[in-house]
């Protein structure tokens, strides 16, 4: 009896472990995939929770960080049940201020970093803000949308000001409202916000998005003063550089420059300096200006 | 007092030998998982989400336990017939009742009280170190033990006059309308009559409301629990079991053992 168990038990569950795979085949291959949330209402799914509430909040928010991550990994943009999950976890916890920071940013980012509805991100913070009137991190997070997404200098700076004034908030919030306020966009603004971004999050794709913006930004200041230069030795040579090590050989430059990622920076058809159309930061510049173009701001 | 105490160890030994604290090995492993894989598949929840998921493993296999045990303290000793000898001794009806609701309440004590400790190692594991405010962790579980005794109670009435199966049907739905206790406040009086509006409220405040022992979402957050709510819970939850206790003496007191 032993040694049929002993034989039974290791081939039943081989041939049971074959046969579940060829299904699973079978089934992905005449069912599409669908993303689909049951219920949609918050109040109702609270008030289905009984006293458990909280615990649903956090299993609500572990599915929207598995379902950005997953269509993230998928490269796909399409992130429609992003909002309403969001909602659901938020009515669910409204104090889960995890989902309000981290929820903004997948929201506010342009496709495919994230959903590119920066209007739904700052419904959200606002609803946070409700919720969590004294924690000053979330004003920075609606200044950064106004600032970076939405381009709306007057909010971004007036959200700034009115995060400063909460308990522990940093002096630098201070600061952003009043720079924003005179200034407008400036790359030092820019780099100062991803930079506390990319410090302050412990998640590796946000961190992720934060480096590559960061080095965007400082291969776009680049492309700036480069092409400054290229103005001077326009002046003094009276044509436009082709390559940059004309700029190098002018004594312009110590040596050919290169973006973050390493590519040499080439001068483009109008004399304008532009990035290696090797470079990875070209395609994430290319998407962003899609982005800018499309959305209504 | 002394025979209620007797009958109370009895209960809390019988429980024991049904294995009843087995349950801890179940929320041993189910707080390990969670402490290993929540880490993983999430951002920024590791230690509300332990705290989340600690008091409602707490709650959930509390109630269990004083649902299914509360239903069954009764007809199980007369089933037994072991009612019928102790009565002959010179325990009183209200006696052996207070008994069996003081061991249950016991049992639950421990229970509650391991899995808290259990709870609070996991934290230290994912925190590394233990604050001041996770104090109110302390009370989330005090309230949940509270509200497991109005829940025995409330099983104990029911199991004096009626079958087992009902008993943990009324009992379960008292909870369940329990918590629900302020919507019932919240209906629009706009499309109710006057009457009907009085009699909401009127029942809204007779109703055993559940909801007053929920600070899990504080403990979460490590939100402190004011004092005053501490003192008034405690108080509520006496006086609420001393009034179901008191009506299931008088209904036991009535019955026919025969």
């Amino acid at each position: 009896m032993a040694l049929l168990l002993m034989l039974v038990l290791p081939l039943g569950f081989a041939g049971i472990w074959r046969l579940q795979h060829s299904i699973d085949s079978q089934l992905a291959s005449v069912s599409q995939d669908r993303d689909d949330i049951l219920l949609r209402s918050g109040k109702l799914v609270k008030w289905l929770s009984l006293e458990y509430a909280p615990l649903m909040a956090d299993i609500y928010w572990t599915r929207v960080v598995q379902y950005y991550g997953n269509k993230h990994v998928r490269g796909q943009a399409n992130l429609d049940l992003l909002w309403p999950l969001l909602d659901i976890t938020t009515t669910l916890d409204p104090n889960l201020i995890v989902a309000y920071r981290f929820g903004a940013m997948f929201l506010s980012q342009a496709p495919p970093a994230g959903a590119g509805r920066p209007d739904q991100a700052v419904e959200l913070i606002r609803r946070g803000i409700q919720a969590n009137p004294d924690y000053w991190r979330l004003y920075e997070d609606l200044g950064f949308v106004y600032y970076t997404d939405l381009k709306d200098y007057q909010k971004a700076s007036e959200a700034f000001l009115e995060g400063s004034k909460k308990p522990d908030a940093q002096l630098w919030m201070k600061v952003m409202a009043a720079k924003i306020a005179a200034d407008g966009e400036s790359f030092s603004t820019s780099m100062f916000l991803w930079k506390d971004i990319y410090e302050s999050t412990s998640d590796p794709l946000i961190k992720k998005n934060a480096l590559s913006r960061l080095k965007l930004l400082r291969a776009q200041e680049d492309c700036k003063q480069l092409d400054a230069l290229a103005d001077e030795y326009a002046k003094r040579n009276g044509r436009r550089p082709a390559r940059m090590s004309d700029l190098v050989q002018a004594g312009l430059l110590p040596g050919i420059p290169k973006d973050p990622e390493g590519f040499v920076y080439v001068f483009g058809g109008e004399g304008r300096v532009e990035l290696n159309l090797d470079s990875p930061l070209l395609e994430q510049q290319l998407l962003l200006e899609r982005y800018d173009k499309v959305l209504p701001r | 007092m002394k025979r209620v105490g007797i009958v109370a160890l009895n209960t809390f030994r019988e429980a024991v030998r049904d294995r009843v604290l087995y349950n801890l090995v179940f929320f041993a492993l189910l707080m390990m998982l969670a402490a290993v894989v929540v880490g993983q598949i999430s951002i920024g929840i590791e230690e509300s989400v332990i705290v989340s998921l600690g008091l409602s493993a707490i709650s959930v296999i509390g109630l269990l336990i004083s649902v299914f045990i509360g239903v069954a303290l009764v007809s199980k000793e007369m089933e037994k017939r072991t009612l019928y000898a102790l009565l002959a001794k010179p325990v009183r009806r209200w006696e052996f009742l207070l008994g069996k609701f003081g061991g249950l309440l016991l049992t639950l004590a421990v229970n509650t009280a391991a899995m808290a400790a259990g709870l609070f190692l996991v934290m230290l594991y994912v925190k590394h170190s233990l604050q001041p405010s996770d104090a109110v962790v302390l009370v989330a579980v005090y309230f949940i033990w509270l509200k497991l005794a109005l829940i025995v109670a409330l099983a104990l009435l029911f199991s004096c006059y009626t079958t087992p199966l009902l008993a943990l049907l009324f009992t379960s739905g008292l909870y369940i309308v329990g918590l629900y206790v302020q919507e019932l406040r919240d209906l629009p009086a706009q499309v109710m009559s006057p009457a009907m509006v009085a009699f909401t409220k009127w029942l809204s405040y007779l109703l055993p409301n559940f909801e007053n022992f929920n600070v899990m979402a504080m403990a979460a957050h490590g939100r402190a629990v004011p004092g005053t709510l501490i003192l008034q819970n405690t108080l509520y939850a006496v006086i609420y079991c001393a009034i179901v206790l008191t009506c299931a003496a008088a209904v036991f007191s009535r019955k026919s053992l025969k």
